[in-house]
């Protein structure tokens, strides 16, 4: 027990309540992790979620486009070149890159 | 260099505890009977489970049995991070663009994609038949489903199929309990909402078991609306 003399005031932690007359009022991001991972604790622990938007937001990290280390060498199934096959992959390189290698388009041409 | 030289993202791996498959993938029994694990690379986003891709292919004319379907289906590479994830995936063929009679796979790792697995065996599977086309969106849409933990069954789900198939293409998601129909409904409500299925299109579910016995994947379902 104190038995100091300075007494600090003790105040109650500000809060705002909010009454959402329906869901369009609450934020896009509420009960959302920054980074779009939704974490909840569900029967038998949390469990890592991510909807959709998340996952292909992450695809355009530079983590996510290095060839993966062991691909096997499928023809006609897995593309071996550092050249992925995603569309958005293909666009975003094309605009980025000036000159297109007549060579890459070859590539994908692929005679089964 | 007496080193191989290595891309940056081997490198981050190697740095966990978990071992990292760093072979050339050559392998004389198709990788099918290896346990080694991957790990999320520093500054990746885990996945719930970890999940391994397979490819499998088969001439029509050869008839299937249980030894053929092992030695036709290949493990391609496992992945424990939303990144790996997309590598391998980036480096995969779109299942439309896939000839002939063949499937690709992504089922948990530990879990092979047959019937007789321990995983598979007391299980079962929803399908949703495509007609031409389709395969390609709707099955990066149950993938990234699947991976994002959207089914909200528990342990249930074991993994995900498309099978290219002569007129039609073919998705189908595996489960480990076929009776368990808390579990099924749920997977069937959350395949509607994630493929955006119109009301009406019907779906159908077939016990491994039922498979087995008829040596089928895709004939004598239950129909269900």
């Amino acid at each position: 027990m104190s038995t100091g003399t300075n007494e600090v005031k003790s105040c109650p932690i500000p809060t705002r309540v909010v009454t959402p007359k329906d869901w369009s009022q609450i934020p896009d991001c509420y009960s959302q992790t920054p980074g779009g991972t939704l974490f909840s604790t569900t029967p038998g622990g949390t469990r890592i979620i991510y909807d959709r938007k998340f996952l292909l937001d992450c695809r355009n990290s530079p983590l996510a486009r290095t060839p993966p280390c062991c691909l096997p060498q499928i023809p006609g199934v897995t593309v071996p070149s550092t050249h992925p096959m995603g569309k958005l992959q293909d666009l975003k390189e094309e605009a980025e890159e000036e000159e297109k290698d007549i060579a890459d388009d070859n590539q994908f041409e692929m005679d089964i | 260099m007496n080193q191989l030289e290595r891309p940056k993202d081997e490198e981050d791996q190697e740095e966990t505890d978990c071992h990292h498959d760093n072979s050339d993938g050559t392998n004389n029994n198709n990788n099918n009977n290896r346990r080694k694990t991957v790990c999320p690379g520093a500054g990746e986003h885990p996945l719930q489970y970890n999940y391994t891709f397979w490819y499998s292919r088969r001439t029509p004319s050869r008839p299937a049995s249980s030894q053929s379907y092992e030695q036709n289906i290949r493990q391609i590479g496992s992945v424990a991070s939303v990144e790996q994830f997309w590598r391998f995936y980036s480096h995969l063929v779109r299942p439309g663009d896939l000839s002939g009679h063949s499937d690709f796979h992504l089922f948990k790792e530990g879990i092979k994609p047959m019937w007789e697995d321990e995983s598979n065996r007391s299980g079962g599977k929803w399908i949703i038949r495509l007609r031409k086309g389709l395969a390609s969106r709707f099955w990066e849409n149950i993938i990234l489903a699947m991976l994002g933990e959207q089914f909200m069954v528990g342990e249930e789900i074991c993994g995900a199929v498309v099978s290219i198939r002569f007129q039609e293409d073919i998705l189908s998601i595996w489960n480990r309990t076929s009776n368990d129909q808390t579990t099924t409904s749920r997977i069937r409500d959350t395949l509607r909402r994630v493929l955006n299925l119109p009301t009406n299109s019907i779906m159908e579910y077939k016990t491994h078991t039922d498979s087995l016995r008829d040596n089928s994947s895709f004939r004598n379902t239950k129909i269900s609306l």
